[in-house]
């Protein structure tokens, strides 16, 4: 049904990077920053040689809002119940004699003590900025400075996929992920197990329109920027073919999800959903490298913390429950990886309901792959900065060195993250 | 491609306002008449309606916010499909773009919408009068942590942002350059109604949510920036980045390519620029920029990709629906990441390539979910609805042989012509 079509890739490489930075208006093969003097229109092509890249997935889960990551990773110090009067934690589950976990996550601590679950305290951004918003752009972009308009990993797939694979990263969420921007490749987004869909369209409809939006596709597209979208709509709609094949939706998007449960058509626990759904995508045949998943969540507790956040912690145990069932049922479990992220930790005093923003954090690496246990150095509670704040201790782009260095043995992490020393021994 | 005359008025008129003004493009003569038209600011400026007031004790919430501001947005939705004013539509975008904010971190309504009244006011007069009142307006002082910046503690996020992107453009200053700047900028504060702090030291004259130099945070030392010494303020610090020759360069190219959609040579900015310094004035730059033959020109037709916004704006105007549907309007433009006042970083909004991936194509089909209706009749006039006159084939056959009138619509929504403008 659907004919040999030339990958934009293809007609990138005819056309010449240049001809399409003229024909995109003077505004350069840009990005979600939307910043053209900043874009490098790097039209560098997937290489595909190589060859040696292991068939692996990183899920890169966002905590949004700052999680405090103190009352989920519980340090055994005096310190801590003095700043923590009322919303120290004080029956964690006991790993080491140095730190607990949250009550919440049983599965997790099951998980730790099984070897699966790497446990990296200290991270942290430098010369942190306690602003939500910029905190996270630091954290997309792997650049402090913010002097790059892309994500760092779609720095990685501008390099080693380029423009020809829609599907090598996906965005489980309510929008593009911004880690996810490269300047070549685009990352493609799904709110839900109805993959990439239009919302609210009746199945026959949508069905139909697809079918005929498939014939705007002519057999010899036009040599200019039309051109490019003529292509474009056929890429996408092979985008969504394989996306829908994997998730086995093709024909029907609201049926049960091959993993059983309610899944796709959404359950109590989003997060739940969410992560159900990147373990089919990684378990899938040509299954994303990168898979980023970021759900309304709430993490920002200012206030009513001692509701909230062991709430969060149950949902996210849930979670991961279901992720790590989902991806045995799809045989996927020793080739992914799934790794936490937050803008920043929160303050080590609590404010008398909450805690306000902070900066360095305990992150969870998760899988058959990792080396699980401790890592990093966990940063004192006395010596804090002058906000009172954590001083990190892991540079936050070692902590992504090490994913992507895992990821992709290939890579070439330095010019995608700068010279780094990447969190060691983190996987076997 | 050879370019119809009714394609070329068509694409003058998607240019220089926000939509694609299907009634205008179907009956204007020519391509100049349709810029003289466009570029006509003889009728009535609007005036934002106010929000609906709520008690200020909270901290706002972004999301409860945005709700706030649904009648605002459809009021603004629908300006922008006006055949009033529709240059200073477009450049109310572009400014808003160009000094882009987010509220997850500007979080109130009001700093929001008064931060849009300023731009509003100023989007086709002075640039130094917009630069000036956007510094100074809460909602940047906030985006850009001007109220953390004091003498005690100086913060330079805006000092940097305000120099790469918004006046000199990147490489253009030092970073001896940014702390001068960030020195000058010090001590000003949005009075917030949900803050104690600047409720106790805002000036009694302070309006509700208005900005105010605090001179206690204030450093009043001697600076250096640009070469030009002197114990600046924001007001002059910002005069002395105006008289640099690279802002007027990087915002007549900036305006050049938004209307254009190519790159001008160095001789043309050079001359732009040399004209907008004299003044200041974005009404006669955009004329130095329309009064060459490059608008028009073959090669500038459908060069730039059509943001989801704009398409909303096309759709509307195309279905003729004259009120959108702001909760759809906005669940689109959140899943295709173009939801207004929420830039995703202080660069601004997506462009280019990053506007016609997967999701950007396919989420499209949700703001049909915004208008009420279809686009009625015979084939051809659904694309002419849309603007598009100058359709491939392909194209032209399918819409013609849909016969379903909600399927020709959605197809000419989905169509490769519509996400080019």
């Amino acid at each position: 049904m659907s004919p040999r079509r030339i990958s934009r890739r293809e007609f990138l490489a005819g056309l010449g990077a240049t001809g399409v930075v003229a024909a995109a208006g003077g505004y350069g093969i840009t990005t979600w920053a939307g910043h053209d003097s900043r874009a490098s229109p790097t039209s560098r092509p997937a290489t595909g040689a190589g060859g040696a890249v292991p068939p692996r997935t990183l899920v890169l889960l966002e905590l949004a809002g700052g999680n405090d990551a103190l009352n989920m990773v519980i340090p055994r110090d005096p310190a801590y119940r003095t700043l923590r009067p009322t919303l120290g934690v004080t029956d964690p589950i006991e790993l080491d004699g140095a730190i607990g976990l949250s009550p919440k996550l049983t599965t997790l601590a099951q998980q730790y003590r099984s070897g699966r679950l790497a446990i990296v305290e200290g991270i942290g951004v430098p010369n942190p900025n306690l602003s939500h918003f910029a905190s996270l752009q630091r954290w997309w972009t792997a650049d402090p400075d913010l002097h790059t308009p892309t994500g760092w990993i779609g720095r990685y797939l501008d390099r080693a996929v380029g423009t020809g694979d829609p599907v090598a990263g996906v965005a489980i969420g309510p929008g593009p992920s911004p880690v996810l921007s490269g300047a070549v490749s685009f990352a493609t987004a799904i709110s839900d197990a109805r993959g990439l869909q239009p919302a609210r369209i009746d199945a026959d409809v949508r069905d139909a329109l697809l079918a005929s939006w498939a014939d705007l596709v002519p057999a010899h597209p036009e040599p200019d920027l039309l051109g490019v979208l003529q292509r474009a709509i056929g890429e996408t709609l092979d985008a969504r073919g394989r996306i829908s094949r994997d998730l086995g939706t093709a024909t029907a998007p609201n049926a049960a999800s091959p993993s059983g449960s309610a899944a796709a058509a959404g359950s109590a626990n989003a997060l739940a959903d969410a992560l159900d759904l990147a373990a089919r995508l990684a378990g899938s045949p040509d299954h994303p490298r990168v898979i980023h998943v970021h759900v309304d969540g709430d993490y920002d507790t200012h206030a009513a913390e001692a509701e909230r956040h062991p709430a969060l912690m149950t949902e996210l145990d849930a979670a991961v429950d279901r992720f790590i069932k989902t991806l045995d049922s799809v045989h996927a479990s020793d080739r992914v990886v799934l790794a936490t992220m937050s803008e920043f930790g929160r303050r080590v005093a609590e404010n008398g309901s909450g805690t306000d923003h902070g900066t360095a954090a305990a992150h969870f690496v998760l899988g058959a792959p990792v080396r699980g246990g401790r890592h990093g150095d966990p940063p004192s509670l006395t010596k804090l900065d002058p906000n009172g704040n954590l001083v990190m201790t892991i540079d936050y782009r070692d902590y992504d060195a090490a994913l992507l260095e895992w990821l992709d043995p290939t890579a070439d992490t330095e010019a995608i993250l700068g010279k780094r020393s990447p969190l060691p021994h983190l996987f076997t | 491609m050879s370019v119809s005359e009714r394609e070329r008025v068509a694409h003058v008129l998607r240019r220089l306002s926000m939509g694609v003004q299907p009634d205008l493009a179907a009956s204007m003569a020519s391509a100049g008449g349709a810029i003289t038209r466009a570029l006509d600011m003889s009728g009535p400026v609007a005036v934002p309606p106010p929000l609906p007031s709520v008690a200020a004790a909270d901290k706002p919430k972004p999301r409860a916010e945005l709700l706030r501001m649904t009648g605002a947005l459809a009021w603004w939705f629908a300006r922008m499909a006006s055949p009033e004013q529709m240059i200073a539509e477009r450049l109310i975008w572009f400014w808003t773009d160009h000094f882009a904010i987010n509220m997850q971190k500007v979080r109130s309504a009001d700093l929001v919408w008064q931060y849009h009244a300023t731009i509003r006011q100023h989007a086709t007069g002075s640039f130094a009068e917009l630069l000036h009142g956007v510094a100074k307006s809460g909602a940047m002082l906030v985006f850009l942590d001007g109220i953390q910046n004091s003498v005690h503690e100086r913060n330079e996020n805006f000092a940097r942002e305000v120099m790469e992107l918004h006046t000199l453009g990147r490489d253009q200053y030092s970073q001896a350059d940014i702390v001068a700047a960030s020195r000058s900028f010090t001590g000003w504060l949005a009075r917030l109604p949900y803050s104690p702090a600047t409720e106790r030291s805002a000036p009694a004259a302070t309006p509700e949510f208005g900005s105010y130099l605090l001179e206690r945070r204030h450093d009043d030392g001697t600076k250096t920036l640009l070469g030009a010494t002197g114990d600046f303020d924001l007001d002059r610090a910002l005069d002395v980045i105006l008289s640099q020759p690279a802002t007027a360069r990087f915002i007549a190219a900036k305006l050049y390519r938004a209307l254009v959609g190519l790159t001008p040579d160095p001789a043309t900015v050079d001359a732009l620029a040399s004209g907008f310094r004299s003044n200041w004035s974005i009404t006669e730059l955009v004329h130095a920029i329309v009064a060459r033959p490059d608008l028009v020109a073959d090669a500038a037709v459908r060069t730039i990709a059509r943001s989801p916004l704009e398409k909303l704006v096309g759709l509307a105007e195309a279905t003729g629906t004259a009120h959108v549907k702001v909760g759809p309007a906005l669940t689109a433009l959140r899943t295709l990441g173009y939801l207004p006042f929420f830039a995703p970083n202080p660069a601004g909004y997506p462009s280019g390539p990053a506007l016609y991936g997967p999701q950007q194509l396919v989420h499209a089909f949700d703001l049909a979910f915004a208008v009420d209706s279809v686009v009625p009749g015979p084939a051809p006039d659904v694309l002419a609805r849309f603007g598009v006159f100058d359709a491939s084939t392909t194209t032209r056959d399918l819409v013609d042989r849909t016969s379903n009138a909600r399927q020709r619509t959605l197809l000419a929504l989905g169509s490769p012509e519509f996400c080019l403008r």
